[in-house]
């Protein structure tokens, strides 16, 4: 398989199981990250393409793009998954956090979107997946921005998958859970357990669930799944 | 080769993967929603010279600029290839 594949946020967590469960299925990938990790580094000697990019310097996310297709090539999908979801709540957050999450986790989708469908769109061929997060839908206290910047990202995702699916060109989002990374880290503990409680597979999702969701997107047989969001939770909003 | 007549290809080539029909004549006073390309039409010509240029002079633009004709839309190539140079 020669299909191309772009993931954002590729460093740890999900992005790092999306890549891994990309490389085993053949395609070639390429990771962005503010930086390379050792995983990373592992995963280069079987065959990933690091590209070290701060996404939320917006200005220059033509320029990667530009640069990522005369290096790479067209891409066959892009999958949006660097994302920050700083926790506090709204009335004592700093302009600065709320302008910097939403330019990583809603600016930068959109725009690396824009510039990476160009090539899609010429080969009448390709997939977007947005990572979202079930609190899209549910809510979490605390985390309202964050909530608001994955909302934003379902709807951008629906509309895009209207203008663009007659080029064969699907977009679609990931909804996972609460899982077990980095960015759950400050859920650790009891609210964690909570969690795994109320889960009716009585466990949490984990980062390779959402992945191997991501990974069917891309797949042939998830040629008529578009405008959609797959929720990979292991049932905790069922 | 002169930019009009690459610009012009890119149209042929692009009308025909998007499977639009085109106007049997453009010249520079054919306005771009009635020569037959539909939007997304042209957003993939957009794409394609920018493979075949190497420009995109509507991201370079600090504001948004929507040519209306055809001898618009090569206008503002010209300028942007010129500041390029």
């Amino acid at each position: 398989m020669n299909k191309l594949v772009i993931v954002t946020g590729a460093s740890r967590g999900l992005g790092l199981a999306i890549c891994q469960q990309l490389l085993q299925a053949g395609y070639t990938v390429v990771a962005l990250a503010r930086t390379q990790t050792e995983a990373l580094i592992q995963l280069q000697q079987a065959g990933l393409h690091f590209v070290a990019a701060d996404l939320s310097e917006l200005d220059k996310l033509p320029m990667l793009c530009s640069a990522l297709i005369k290096q790479f090539g067209r891409p066959y999908a892009l999958i949006n998954n660097a994302a920050v979801g700083y926790d506090g709540v709204l009335a004592t957050m700093h302009n600065s956090e709320i302008n910097g999450l939403l330019n990583l986790n809603i600016q930068a989708p959109i725009l690396l979107s824009k510039y990476l469908l160009r090539p899609m769109l010429l080969n009448q061929c390709g997939r977007i997946v947005n990572i979202s997060s079930i609190i899209a839908r549910t809510g979490f206290n605390g985390l309202s921005v964050y909530a608001a910047s994955k909302a934003a990202l379902e709807g951008f995702s629906k509309s895009l998958a209207r203008e663009v699916g007659k080029a064969g060109i699907t977009v679609n989002c990931v909804a996972p859970g609460y899982m077990q990374t980095d960015m759950t880290n400050s859920l650790q503990g009891n609210k964690l357990d909570s969690i795994k409680r109320r889960s009716p597979l009585g466990r949490l999702a984990t980062p390779d669930d959402a992945a191997a969701a991501v990974l069917y997107l891309l797949s042939e047989q998830a040629l008529a799944v578009t405008g959609t969001t797959l929720t990979v939770d292991a049932g905790s909003t069922a | 080769m002169e930019l009009e007549q690459q610009i012009r290809e890119a149209l042929t080539k692009v009308a025909l993967i998007a499977d639009c029909t085109m106007v049997e004549t453009i010249n520079n006073n054919t306005v771009l929603l009635q020569s037959g390309l539909d939007s997304l039409g042209f957003a993939m010509l957009v794409a394609q010279l920018e493979e075949d240029l190497g420009i995109d002079p509507f991201s370079q633009m600090q504001i948004a600029v929507y040519p209306r004709t055809f001898g618009d839309f090569i206008s503002i190539y010209r300028q942007a290839l010129a500041q390029e140079s």
